[in-house]
């Protein structure tokens, strides 16, 4: 199934770098999106008197 | 008629929550489109296209690394576009979208030199090369980075991105540098083998899976610059009002 290739170690290496760039630039504005709702539901939950310390 | 729909399109646009919707809907559309491209131009680089008859399979890291450094290059016209109209309107949704793409050129063009770098080495016997179209590559890097940090070392967001938007435009000097390095100057880096006017140097079997990927690659650029857009103007945007209700209705 995976293709044997010459130079295999310089094909497979920048297709990896290829997939994980990809994958990060997928994943890294989810994650940050994620902190900035959680940031401001935070927030929100303070202003209204309806937080509940996770550390209390 | 037309045009006055376009201009009111063009204003709509300008409006946060209409910008907001708008990266939401198409995002993943997008995406979707990318791995689409991305899957074919990927089965047909690595299963269907014969070897090279000089550089065995080598050759077939072009196919990820041609399309990165044209979208690098693509990334740079399409940020100063943006840049001239955020700077000459003063439209905040265009300054934030200019910003936004800076990282993702950024990581084209380091792929670019990266993958250059690992078929350089079994081709050339070199990693790198102090030649025209490599420094000037590089210096796209730079560039990339130093717009990121000017952006990031303002208090103020809108101040550190019109201040970013001209060096932004000072910067686009070295797009053409880039393109010409190789007619320029005498470069190990070889000559435009893709053509768009001409007749092309590349065998014609070969271009299925470039043009696959080349699309793909401007699907994901389109895809993660407005993801970063859109977390640039929640973040900015935090004690809005239209913020508040976005949050209410997503609890």
């Amino acid at each position: 199934m995976i293709p044997e290739l010459d130079y295999a170690f310089y094909v497979w290496t920048s297709y990896g770098l290829f997939a994980v760039i990809m994958v990060w630039q997928f994943i890294q504005p989810r994650l940050r999106r994620r902190r900035i709702l959680a940031e401001l539901r935070e927030e929100l939950a303070l202003q209204s008197g309806n937080y509940d310390d996770p550390n209390a | 008629m037309i045009f006055h729909r376009l201009k009111v399109g063009f204003h709509r646009l300008g409006s946060p929550p209409t910008f907001h919707k708008l990266c939401r809907v198409l995002s993943p559309w997008l995406w979707a489109g990318f791995l689409l491209c991305a899957a074919i131009g990927l089965y047909y680089a690595l299963y269907v296209v014969p070897p090279d008859y000089q550089q065995g399979d080598s050759y077939r890291i072009l196919f990820i690394h041609v399309p990165a450094a044209w979208q690098a290059m693509a990334s740079y016209v399409i940020m100063a576009i943006l840049a001239a109209i955020a700077l000459i309107w003063r439209i905040r949704t265009v300054e934030i979208m200019t910003m936004a793409a800076a990282p993702v050129g950024a990581a084209f063009t380091a792929l670019c030199l990266a993958t250059g770098s690992l078929w350089g080495k079994p081709m050339w016997g070199t990693w790198w090369a102090w030649d025209a179209r490599l420094t000037s590559m590089l210096v796209l890097l730079f560039i990339y980075l130093g717009i990121m940090g000017l952006y990031a070392a303002f208090e103020d967001r809108r101040k550190g991105a019109r201040v970013a938007c001209i060096l932004v435009l000072v910067g686009l000097v070295n797009i053409p540098l880039i393109h010409f390095s190789v007619e320029w100057w005498t470069t190990l880096h070889q000559g435009a083998t893709i053509r768009l006017l001409g007749e092309s140097r590349m065998h014609p079997s070969m271009l299925p899976p470039l043009i696959w990927m080349t699309i793909g690659v401007k699907l994901m650029f389109g895809a993660a610059m407005l993801d970063r857009a859109r977390n640039d103007l929640l973040e900015q945007d935090r004690r809005k009002n239209w913020i508040r209700q976005l949050i209410g209705e997503s609890a």
